[in-house]
């Protein structure tokens, strides 16, 4: 679900929408509501440009992964909140250029899986329903029991539920993790899940970035390389963001069959908070290291307009499709200047 | 300006910590939307997650469909087992209701033999789950051995490491109690062969032994029970589903792109039909027209893969393919359930 909605108009919110939000938080069980609302509060400050999201055709849509956070559904049993998510494994083909299209297992029908979204603590319970062929499962980063690592398979057409607290928090992620799990995670069984720390992180304008690699021709050697799953499509469709905006980047390297790329932003320096898992951040960089399956958030604002591209800077990799830019748009009436970096 | 921004904020949480206090209903967050309503569905408490479950249970999440035919026999609801089946993931046993499938009513009647958990599977469920499970792995070993015989041992090495990253482990905890060898070590061994050495002339040897390790954890099976079209329906219709899903991945564009899906779905189709040659003259005798639809089916579905390496262009769509699939498995379940009556009387 997109979260557009709260942040798109960046106004603040009238005294009358906040009694409203009040009475019908009679239902909202207190903490994770409030946690909620705070968040919806602070994010009111932030400004997003609005998106021009194309009509999804298919498992593909980068434009609207970049700010689509699942938040599950939140239910009580036996007086503990738990935050449940639906996952499902299936097939589907995606076209990596006008001339190859290819066949890729999704997880609700998208490349990559949803980000899941929780607050350090919640009870996550996620099913997870196998209608991909063959046995698949899913594997969470984290800290959890043995019997909830997600390591067995689990067969075409059931179904199997994990459960464990969602600690501890930072930026993680989840993955099939079945043999050959190369190939399983290459083809598109993979996505971020993000634990958010008890306190808020400051308002910022939130983006995911995902890189992956294709394998086309199963010789264990990527031919195509994306960012939130098309190869290219950020550089023909520039990410908007406003001058002088927080961005808080959350970048999740999950490129098999190459060992490590880095992340390069154009024109600029961005605090690096290791694997998320921090609220003070560790250096400035413009080109972070990431080996498979590392993921960090980044932090940056620009301070002139323009594009500006992001890419890993093994270069033959960004060539390949993993490229992208931002395009720094100046707003009329910037009221609140964030950060310089 | 800010400031009253805060204090309309705190007025408001303490309004939400107040009520909530007094409230115990659950609700639903929804953070894209300014205004969280609680949508009445999930307005109720499923306490039964935590629950201990009784060996009564059936596992909506996993069971087969014969298992689910107990909840369509005891609604009377026309097709109910494909609708719960349809209808999965379930995270309680009341998620039958909140995703409509059946009624409050109706899922009064069954509670009791609802479950989620993962539930010890016994009986015929249990040796239907056996039997299919180490059909896949004639499958994945049939196709191989083609992709062997033509010599393409780079091609073959998946089909030899699939039953073991995919399948063993659900029959591992069996094999003790019907007192099969582990033959994990012998699958493993072949795979390394044909990975580092596939021209050694132990392939051969090492491939027939591993092919009779899969056949004598089959054997564990009376052979009364591997004979009974009932049983064996279940097993094809089983091999037909995991062969569909993965003939819909092989294709894109009307052009098979990925072989390994392509080549599964082969093996799958090509041995759930040998099983039913073994009991199509009794399925014949017991149902003749729905003999004569899975027996047409079986013909056209095996015209889709004409060779071990996939032709340039697909046979039939994916669609045609699940349509076939569908009519084995309509037809297969009259005769399941027939058969079913007749052991209950």
């Amino acid at each position: 679900m997109p979260n557009n909605f709260a942040l798109g108009n960046g106004k603040p919110w009238s005294r009358r929408q906040l009694l409203q939000l009040g009475l019908a938080g009679a239902g909202v069980t207190g903490a994770a509501g409030l946690w909620q609302m705070l968040n919806l509060q602070s994010k009111s400050t932030v400004k997003v440009p609005p998106l021009n999201i194309e009509a999804p055709d298919d498992a593909t849509n980068p434009m609207k992964m970049l700010r689509d956070f699942d938040y599950g559904t939140v239910k009580q049993e036996n007086g503990r909140t738990i935050r449940e998510f639906q996952l499902t494994a299936g097939t589907s083909i995606i076209k990596l250029n006008s001339a190859v299209s290819y066949n890729i297992w999704d997880l609700n029908g998208r490349i990559p899986g949803p980000t899941l979204r929780a607050k350090q603590g919640d009870r996550i319970r996620v099913l997870f329903l196998n209608n991909a062929g063959h046995s698949h499962s899913l594997h969470f980063h984290g800290v959890h029991p043995a019997e909830m690592d997600g390591v067995r398979p689990i067969s075409n057409g059931s179904a199997t539920i994990y459960e464990f607290d969602a600690e501890p928090y930072g930026v993680h992620l989840y993955h099939c993790h079945i043999e050959p799990v190369t190939r399983h995670i290459a083809k598109g069984l993979y996505g971020m899940f993000i634990i958010d720390p008890p306190t808020p992180r400051p308002p910022a304008d939130e983006i995911v970035l995902v890189m992956g690699g294709y394998d086309v021709n199963d010789d264990s050697h990527n031919d195509y390389y994306a960012f939130n799953g098309l190869p290219h499509y950020y550089m023909h469709h520039p990410i908007g963001i406003y001058k002088d905006q927080l961005i808080r980047l959350y970048v999740l390297n999950i490129i098999e069959y190459d060992p490590a790329v880095t992340f390069h932003l154009h024109a600029n320096f961005f605090d690096v908070y290791r694997y998320g898992m921090t609220m003070t951040p560790s250096e400035k960089a413009d080109v972070i290291t990431m080996g498979v399956a590392e993921r960090h958030i980044l932090e940056f604002a620009f301070r002139y307009p323009g594009k500006y591209m992001f890419h890993p800077h093994q270069d033959a990799i960004a060539e390949n499709g993993c490229m992208g830019q931002f395009e720094v748009l100046a707003e009329k009436n910037s009221q609140n200047p964030v950060k310089h970096s | 300006m800010i400031k009253l921004r805060y204090i309309c904020l705190a007025a408001a949480a303490t309004l939400i910590v107040t009520l909530s206090s007094c409230s115990s209903t659950p609700t639903a967050e929804n953070p894209s939307a300014p205004v969280a309503s609680p949508p009445a569905t999930e307005a109720v408490s499923n306490n039964s997650h935590s629950g201990h479950s009784s060996k009564e249970k059936i596992n909506i999440n996993t069971a087969i469909l014969s298992e689910l035919d107990k909840f369509e026999g005891k609604l009377g609801v026309p097709a109910l087992s494909n609708k719960i089946q349809a209808n999965r993931p379930y995270g309680s046993p009341e998620d039958l209701v909140t995703k409509k499938v059946i009624t409050q009513e109706q899922f009064d009647q069954i509670k009791d033999q609802v479950g989620v958990q993962e539930v010890v599977l016994t009986g015929e469920a249990k040796d239907v789950d056996y039997m299919s499970k180490l059909g896949l792995m004639k499958g994945h070993l049939l196709v191989a051995r083609e992709l062997l015989d033509q010599n393409q041992p780079k091609q073959a090495e998946p089909h030899i490491g699939h039953p073991v990253e995919e399948i063993y482990v659900d029959v591992e905890d069996q094999l003790n109690e019907r007192k099969v060898k582990e033959f994990k070590t012998t699958l493993v061994s072949l795979q390394d062969l044909v990975k580092s050495s596939p021209k050694d002339s132990k392939v051969k040897t090492s491939f027939t032994s591993s092919v009779q390790a899969v056949d004598g954890a089959i054997a564990a099976l009376p052979e009364a029970q591997r004979s009974k079209p009932g049983f064996t329906l279940q097993v094809i219709n089983e091999l037909l589903d995991s062969a569909n899903s993965e003939y819909r991945a092989a294709i894109a564009d009307g052009k098979i792109t990925a072989p390994i899906e392509y080549q599964d779905s082969r093996g799958f189709v090509f041995y759930a039909n040998e099983l039913y040659k073994g009991i199509s003259s009794q399925v014949a005798q017991a149902d003749p027209e729905a003999h004569k639809a899975i027996d047409t089916s079986f013909a056209e579905l095996i015209k889709v893969w004409p060779a071990a390496i996939p032709p340039a262009k697909a046979v039939k769509t994916p669609n045609d393919v699940t349509k076939l699939v569908k009519t084995i498995e309509e037809n297969s379940q009259k005769v399941v359930d027939k058969s079913n009556t007749q052991a209950q009387r």
